[in-house]
């Protein structure tokens, strides 16, 4: 657009939490690279549209390869230049420039990004691709319907126009339906099906739906992460829509789907933040520049007025203009200064700490730091045998490979969904059945996290709902239903009121093992459950199939051994 | 193939279809496009998707020390949840702080008599300050803790 929107642009991307929040030390996952990968294949894209030189297209695709490499939302990418193409079809911008960059990036792109061992054949088998190929194929018609435009009488042409119309689409519609009825092109994955449809990944995949990351967005997660942006981002639209051209259209397109994909997922709130500081950085400048430009020329207009002897009138509306320009420039300057301290107060509270070092502030203003985690995974690797298997839920699986350097069961590469199913049929059965399993896995260890005496409200009976839902869903655990697990009215109680399938199965007894005779807050009887506020059901009980091998100093992390078979055969 | 097509032909009639795109089918303009695509900003930004999966209700509600059951708006200390109506609440300011931008940018058109260029200028700084203090104290409701 200009070149100081695009500094305005840099300087918010550099500090816009959105982003920040997957570059931190802790919170590092590949995206981090592959934002830059995705804004630099888009910065080479629009350059080859706008030159339509091979070099700038072919560089693209090189961009391209890289952005494969980096990250599975490349997909986002090899649908957006498609998209792209086809709305300039449809705009009627399409030239000669677009087609030669279509046309280089998606054959070299496409080549380059079946080099790498994951993507595969995938670009012409799945239907997350086809867009892209549909797009490839609908170019060259079009260019060839243009060049037979130019060189053929008007009437032979609308005959031969509307026949190829019918017939080839016709074709294309049979052959794509006889490829995805016979299965060669696959239908689109749970992953990228559930953004489209996002109730899909809630009724049908509870694996998906129950990462906390892949809920939809909130306003406040909006707000949290972009703050003021999200008032510039309308401004830069309508100042993208007001100058319409290639590129800005490009922009409008991937700012528009970003919003949406990132009010399904809250993660994909790190793809729309780039754009949206591009647009910002667009509105920003361009409603500076029309203002300041009063600041500057109002000094020679006055003289000038005043020497043609318009006299008041003229002086005062270059007065009042200027006032107004003042006004907006102060303004504008405070928006960017509460921007900056919002994304650094932000960043440093919400971003900053690690995930396994917690702390709380005490009632007289004092730190508390909990570091049960690493205490516990440090007991586990000086305590335990060195071939011992723990068995914990998903999200801890790393850090006790890390730290505790132990086998787990399971952990945080969730692909394989049977096996994480049992681990959950495992934690939501009672004693006897859940030994079964817990003998079949091989299982030495057990390990749960419970919040209940220090109010951690993060632990494993709040995703407790999440393990049962997990567990019911694949055959050997249909006798797991969720409404067993809950009050005849409907609620999650661990109290008294709560069902008898709850405070009996494994995770309550392992996570409320001796808490009934603990006191956890003043006025309030044993057993009470700080992060529920309610004191627990089931208190005084003994565990048949585990024994107790360690808790940690403030009962967050529990650890608990797994018994062998009794020497005699009955217990 | 000519040659090959004609004696099907001689057998079958292709029917006389008249296909012509009907007239009222034209290309908007820009700035409808743009009107739709502000509507759904509003939308999307309200987490209109994620009121339709998690059906949050529109108000919550708590007790007080009398046993009255009174609206809370706002639901607290979760950045990553919402009730409906504060969803809709807080994309509308977001709306319209975009909107009062796009109020200001059309003030610079130097052939609009002065009040019209006035009023226009106040709305869209009035705009701009209203939607930005109501999301600072949206927020601030919401994460007692926020900017401390």
């Amino acid at each position: 657009h200009s070149v100081g929107a695009g500094l305005c642009a840099a300087g918010m991307i550099a500090i816009v939490p959105g982003y920040i929040s997957r570059s931190v030390a802790g919170s590092y996952d590949n995206e981090g690279i592959a934002i830059f990968c995705m804004l630099f294949t888009y910065y080479l894209w629009i350059k080859s549209v706008k030159t339509g030189n091979i070099y700038w297209s072919a560089l693209c695709a090189v961009a391209y390869f890289y952005m494969v490499s980096s990250w599975g939302g490349y997909v986002f990418l090899i649908n957006m230049i498609p998209l792209h193409v086809l709305v300039l079809m449809i705009c009627g911008r399409f030239s000669h420039r677009v087609y030669v960059a279509y046309c280089t990036v998606y054959t070299l792109g496409t080549l380059l990004s079946m080099q790498i061992s994951f993507v595969g054949f995938q670009p012409v088998q799945t239907s997350e691709h086809m867009l892209a190929l549909g797009v490839f194929g609908l170019c060259q018609i079009y260019a060839f319907v243009e060049y037979l435009r130019a060189n053929m009488t008007p009437e032979y042409f609308n005959i031969l126009f509307k026949s190829l119309v019918i017939i080839i689409s016709s074709i294309i519609a049979v052959g794509l339906g006889v490829l995805t009825l016979s299965g060669k092109v696959a239908p689109w994955t749970g992953r990228f099906y559930s953004l489209l449809d996002p109730s899909y990944a809630k009724n049908n995949i509870p694996i998906i739906a129950s990462v906390s990351e892949h809920q939809p967005t909130s306003w406040s997660s909006f707000y949290f992460d972009l703050q003021i942006l999200t008032f510039l981002f309308p401004a830069g639209l309508y100042y993208c829509f007001s100058k319409l051209t290639d590129h800005n259209i490009f922009i409008i397109l991937y700012g528009v789907f970003a919003v949406y994909f990132a009010g399904v997922m809250v993660r994909l709130m790190l793809v729309l933040a780039p754009v949206m500081c591009i647009l910002s950085g667009i509105a920003v400048s361009s409603s500076l520049s029309t203002y300041m430009k009063y600041l500057d020329g109002s000094g020679s207009q006055t003289k000038a007025a005043s020497k043609q002897g318009k006299g008041r009138q003229d002086t005062n509306s270059t007065q009042q203009r200027e006032g107004t320009a003042y006004l907006f420039v102060v303004l504008m300057t405070f928006f960017l200064v509460t921007y900056t301290t919002h994304c650094i107060w932000v960043t440093s509270e919400a971003y900053s700490s690690p995930s396994i070092v917690l702390s709380a502030r005490s009632h007289d203003g004092g730190r508390i730091i909990f570091d049960d985690f690493r205490e516990a995974y440090w007991w586990l690797r000086e305590n335990t045998p060195e071939d011992a298997k723990v068995m914990s839920w998903w999200d801890y699986g790393y850090q006790i490979t890390a730290m505790a350097n132990r086998t787990v069961i399971v952990d945080n590469n969730t692909w394989n969904n049977t096996h994480i199913s049992r681990v959950g049929q495992a934690m939501a059965s009672t004693e006897d059945k859940a030994y079964e399993i817990m003998r079949e896995l091989d299982v030495d260890y057990v390990l749960v996290i419970f919040g209940g005496l220090t109010g951690y409200s993060s632990d494993d009976i709040n995703k407790f709902l999440w393990m049962v839902r997990i567990g019911g869903s694949t055959p050997e655990g249909e006798h797991i239903k969720e409404k067993d697990y809950y009050t005849p009215s409907g609620e999650f109680r661990v109290d008294g009121e709560g069902s008898s399938t709850l405070l009996n199965c494994l995770m309550y007894k392992m996570c409320y093992y001796r808490f009934g005779q603990v006191y956890t807050e003043t006025g309030k009887p044993p057993g009470y459950d700080r992060v529920r506020n309610v004191v627990i059901g089931n208190k005084d009980f003994e565990l048949d199939v585990l024994e107790e091998a360690y808790t940690s100093e403030h009962w967050i992390v529990r650890i608990y051994k797994v018994k062998d078979l009794p020497n005699r055969g009955t217990r | 193939m000519d040659v090959l097509l004609r004696p099907v032909f001689s057998v079958l009639a292709p029917p006389d279809l008249k296909l012509k795109r009907p007239g009222w089918v034209t290309t908007p303009s820009p700035y409808t496009i743009f009107f739709f695509v502000l509507v759904s900003y509003f939308l999307v930004t309200g987490g209109i998707i994620y009121d339709v999966i998690v059906e949050p209700p529109s108000v919550g509600s708590t007790t007080d020390e009398n046993g009255h059951t009174r609206p809370v708006a706002f639901m607290p200390y979760r950045v990553n949840g919402q009730y409906i109506m504060e969803g809709l609440a807080s994309s509308f300011m977001f709306t319209l702080g975009g909107a009062g931008f796009i109020i200001l940018d059309q003030t610079h058109n130097p052939t609009t008599p002065k009040l019209n260029r006035i009023m226009l200028q106040f709305v869209g700084f009035g705009a701009l300050i209203i939607s930005f203090g109501c999301c600072w104290i949206f927020m601030r409701m919401k994460l007692p803790g926020y900017l401390h």
